[in-house]
């Protein structure tokens, strides 16, 4: 009884260890790749003040729907119509995971790059190769593994620059979407310095305009007027019941950083790239992040001075027009860009997300951000090929949620989880382990889970021989044989051992009275098999009257 | 717990939903997710094994042999059905279904009842637990299944068989050395009438003659006559050795079968019959008579089992001082591996006693278990046939009793060597 429950104890207890190894070994992995950091900022369905809640709700009261993507952007392929979709990356604050895939040569491995994936990165490109438009709004984060294969790359170090908003500090810093830069008048922009945007306000009639610019004349053709409810995607543009198009953006950007053109790592399906926005050209890069600009070459890593770029955007088409075929990324130097506190800088000065210690100034950041959603997802006559000044039926914006930190466990391994499981549906090698591990999932349940026997009754009683066969061959020796029979000879005529023992051979010989037996006894010989029978055979029938 | 075609269902569903996922086929991937839901919405659907079980059995003791009548009531005592319940009813291997089946499938509605009857042989005596009941409740689609039992046992002793014992003493050639119990002309312990007497304080009250109270008005005490018995003394060797041959046929076997029969024999004669067991230990029943004295020699029988290598003069000379003077002694033992046998044999006769040996021919059982050759066998044979020479030469009654032979026949053969 005690050895059972010994053996209870010593199996609850191994059990206890293994369930405790594993949950260690589980715990130890889900450490590296669950990163629980600030809480989350940069979140299209958070309405803080640093989330983009309010470009979103625009989005969605244009009739847009609007999905977040929490995963990988390897669900990109399964897009059925790119066209119409926009893909925001607002912040990748962090490392993508690092799992064995493919690479383009069929050799096997591992994402080292900062970021997204190379699996991910090529689903992306493919993305904006069917027509797709994507936003990328970073600044020191890790959204150079994107950015290097469309040729350009984010410098990764604060950006200071004499055009920024006195009213708040030197990180709010003004730009303007053109070519050249616009200045400042004193504490304020000098409204002189603003021009229009380098590809919305071409003089060709069509594809060299901003799409609202070519439905507003549409509208003027016709001579209609309309509501700024009919004003759909272009509602920005809205004045007095016509659609005013203006082409010039005075963003105001936080914490910035640069974009550098990298002609070598230039995709070959990207055609087109156009510098949108630069900084003045008296900008600063802190290169070592020490907070000090120091420009000389005696420096161990000397600061940057001079122009920088902002905004690059780099298209699919020669032309990046809607109304070709490919698509378009748009790369801003900052990943606040369409922040609550700037994009709906109203609603921030009147306390709406929460207490304001410093207004912020007016901005078109929101009038950007809706124009290019207005091209990338105005529906187009299939007849004429004209915008129809509302969205697409299948135009969907999608903001990508998967690189950014999460503020608890649960929606941080929610997020993980997601990635593995479109990894293993995704990724090529992937999907291989995958059907091999669905393989070894059948052959184990074939193997292993077994139905309970069914109940039988069985008669069984243990058939327990006993005996010594060892002796079998002892009771065959001569000497044996004589010791049973002069056993016999003492038995049968009542003597004792001793008197027995003292008896005299002649005597003895008389007693045994059979010449054979007799032979037997006192001559010390050996016995062939036959011999020794027959005269177990006399001895057996010896004494016998 | 799942069953295998639910492991099946389950892990094709993931599969599909899976491999849906891969190829962007959606189809594929609501087959996956109704096969996992199917198994989801299975599991609220589950049986039970709430119920109630009694069972019933024709008796609590019996003899080897004999048949055992059992009924097992099942009751469902919860308010939902039971869907598809096994019942089993737990019985020692030792024993074997004759008629019927200890187990069925059933699906009971709430308080409904089902009644499973079988019939046990019992061919092993011992004593034994039928219990407990296994139950194994499924779903309707068979993809779950749980297992639980209720502890409900019903315990059983199976005695050794008895032996009619009477004709061998009556046709035995040598005279009766135990008459029974005999009435002597004193007053005493005993069944049969002698006289009234007048009632004295400490009288058992079942004594006193009611009608000749009524009649005389003073208490007045029924005197019997004192029986004389004998007391007569079985020592049973159960060694380890005791178990050469098979289950079934073996020394110990046969050895309670005549400790049994003749146990039943005496007591019926009203003698008082001590029953003394060795093997590892020494267990000594005193002597006594009557129903009760044989229940524990019975019980005591079903219970031996072979251990250890306990001399037989160890026994004699524990037990020599209770040994009523001149009282006869069966010992029932194959003498084999115990040097001390002639010892102690000379040792109670030569106290008076009258000893019987009663000894099974343990190399003829070892011969059904094992291939002795002929000429051992022969050499073996030989050997115990000095031993047991030996034995008689102390004067006792020694019966060489081969496994074939019956024990009335075996007893019969009392004689001297």
């Amino acid at each position: 009884m005690a050895a059972d429950g010994n053996s209870k104890f010593k199996r609850i207890g191994l059990q206890f260890a293994f369930w405790g190894v594993l949950i260690i070994l589980f715990g130890t992995l889900m450490v590296n790749f669950v990163n629980i950091g600030q809480p989350n900022q940069l979140s299209a369905y958070d309405d803080d003040w640093d989330d983009l809640s309010a470009f979103r709700q625009d989005i969605n009261d244009m009739g847009i729907k609007t999905k977040s993507l929490v995963s990988s952007p390897l669900l990109l392929e399964e897009l059925e119509d790119p066209r119409n979709v926009t893909f925001v990356i607002a912040g990748v604050e962090r490392d993508t995971i690092s799992l064995p895939q493919f690479s383009g040569d069929s050799v096997v491995t591992f994402a080292s790059e900062d970021g997204y994936s190379p699996g991910e990165v090529d689903a992306i490109v493919e993305f904006v190769i069917k027509g797709g438009t994507v936003i990328v709004f970073e600044d020191y984060g890790y959204a150079n593994t994107i950015a290097e294969k469309f040729g350009v790359k984010f410098k990764r170090a604060q950006l200071f620059d004499t055009v920024y908003v006195h009213e708040l500090d030197y990180n709010y810093i003004w730009t303007c979407m053109q070519l050249s830069p616009c200045g400042m008048n004193g504490t304020v922009i000098d409204t002189e310095t603003i021009e229009s945007h380098s590809r919305w306000n071409s003089s060709d009639a069509l594809s060299g305009r901003h799409i609202c610019a070519v439905w507003a004349d549409l509208m003027a053709l016709n001579g209609t007027t309309i509501s700024k409810d009919e004003a759909g995607l272009c509602a920005q543009h809205h004045q007095d019941g016509v659609i005013e198009y203006n082409a010039s953006y005075q963003m105001l950007l936080n914490n910035i950083t640069s974009i550098d053109i990298d002609e070598s790592s230039k995709h070959s399906a990207m055609i087109t790239q156009g510098i949108r926005a630069v900084s003045s050209s008296e900008a600063t890069i802190d290169i070592n992040g020490d907070g000090e600009i120091q420009l000389s070459t005696n420096t161990k890593t000397p600061d940057l001075w001079g122009q920088f770029n902002l905004s690059i955007e780099v298209c699919a088409s020669v032309t990046c027009s809607p109304f070709e075929a490919g698509g378009r990324v748009h790369f801003i130097a900052d990943g606040s860009t369409l922040i609550n506190a700037i994009y709906d800088y109203e609603g921030f000065n009147a306390g709406k997300y929460g207490p304001v210690t410093k207004e912020i100034p007016a901005n078109d950041n929101r009038k950007w951000a809706l124009d290019v959603i207005a091209e990338a997802l105005m529906g187009l006559d299939p007849v004429t090929g004209m915008p129809l000044g509302e969205p697409s039926p299948t135009a969907m914006v999608i903001f990508d949620e998967s690189r950014h930190v999460q503020s608890n466990v649960a929606t941080d391994t929610y997020n993980m989880l997601y990635f593995v499981l479109v990894y293993f549906t995704g990724e090529g090698l992937a999907k291989l382990l995958l059907f091999i591990g669905l393989f070894v999932l059948f052959e184990g349940v074939l193997l292993k889970k077994k139905d309970p026997d069914p109940w039988r009754h069985v008669f069984s009683i243990i058939y327990y021989g006993f005996g010594d066969a060892n002796r079998y061959s002892y009771y065959a020796k001569t000497n044996k044989i004589k010791q049973v029979f002069l056993s016999k000879v003492r038995n049968q005529n009542g003597l004792t051992r001793e008197e027995f023992d003292s008896m005299p051979a002649r005597e003895l010989q008389a007693m045994i009275a059979d010449p054979v037996l007799v032979k037997f006894v006192f001559e010390n010989r050996d016995f062939t098999l036959e011999q020794t029978v027959a005269i177990v055979k006399r001895v057996k029938v010896w004494g016998r009257v | 717990m799942w069953t295998r075609k639910a492991s099946f269902t389950f892990a094709g569903g993931i599969s599909l939903i899976l491999i849906g996922m891969m190829i962007s086929n959606h189809q594929m991937m609501i087959l996956g997710l109704s096969f996992v839901a199917f198994i989801v919405a299975n599991s609220w659907i589950s049986g039970h094994g709430d119920v109630e079980v009694q069972r019933t059995l024709s008796a609590d003791n019996l003899y080897k042999g004999d048949d055992l009548y059992v009924e097992l009531l099942v009751t469902n005592r919860s308010s939902r059905r039971t869907q598809t319940l096994e019942v089993y009813d737990n019985v020692p291997h030792e024993m074997k279904l004759r008629s019927g089946l200890n187990q069925m499938k059933m699906n009971l509605g709430p308080g409904e009842s089902a009644r499973i009857r079988y019939v046990l042989r019992c061919p092993l005596r011992g004593h034994f637990s039928i219990g407990p009941v296994s139950l194994r409740y499924r779903n309707t689609f068979n993809l779950s299944v749980e297992e639980m039992f209720v502890d409900h046992h019903s315990d059983m002793i199976v005695f050794p068989q008895l032996r009619d014992v009477e004709e061998a003493f009556i046709r035995s050639r040598t005279p009766k050395m135990y008459t029974g119990a005999t009435t002597l002309r004193t007053p005493g312990p005993g069944t049969e009438f002698y006289s009234l007497r007048e009632y004295v304080p400490g009288d058992p009250f079942k004594n006193i003659n009611w009608k000749a109270f009524a009649r005389t008005g003073d208490l007045m005490i029924n005197e019997k006559c004192r029986d004389a018995v004998t007391d007569l003394y079985i020592i049973l060797d159960s060694r380890d050795i005791a178990r050469i041959g098979t289950v079934l046929k073996n020394p110990l076997e046969m050895g309670t079968v005549a400790a049994a029969s003749l146990a039943n024999f005496f007591l019926q004669r009203r003698d008082s019959v001590s029953l003394i067991i060795y093997d590892e230990k020494l267990s000594y029943l005193p002597p006594d008579t009557g129903d009760k004295q044989h229940f524990k020699i019975l019980s005591s029988l079903a219970g031996v089992a072979p251990k250890g290598a306990m001399p037989l003069q160890a026994v004699t000379n524990s037990l020599a001082a209770r040994f009523s003077r001149g009282s006869p002694i069966f010992i029932i033992s194959s003498c084999e591996g115990d040097g001390t046998v002639p010892a102690a044999i000379r040792d109670l006769v030569g106290r008076g006693h009258e000893v019987t040996v009663l000894s099974p021919s343990s190399i003829d059982f070892e011969r059904l278990v094992s291939r002795i050759p002929r000429m051992s066998y022969e050499v073996l044979k030989i050997e115990r046939q000095n031993r047991m020479t030996s034995l008689a030469g102390f004067g006792s009654q020694v019966i060489d009793w081969m496994p074939d032979m019956d024990l009335s026949q075996a007893l019969l053969q009392v004689r001297g060597y």
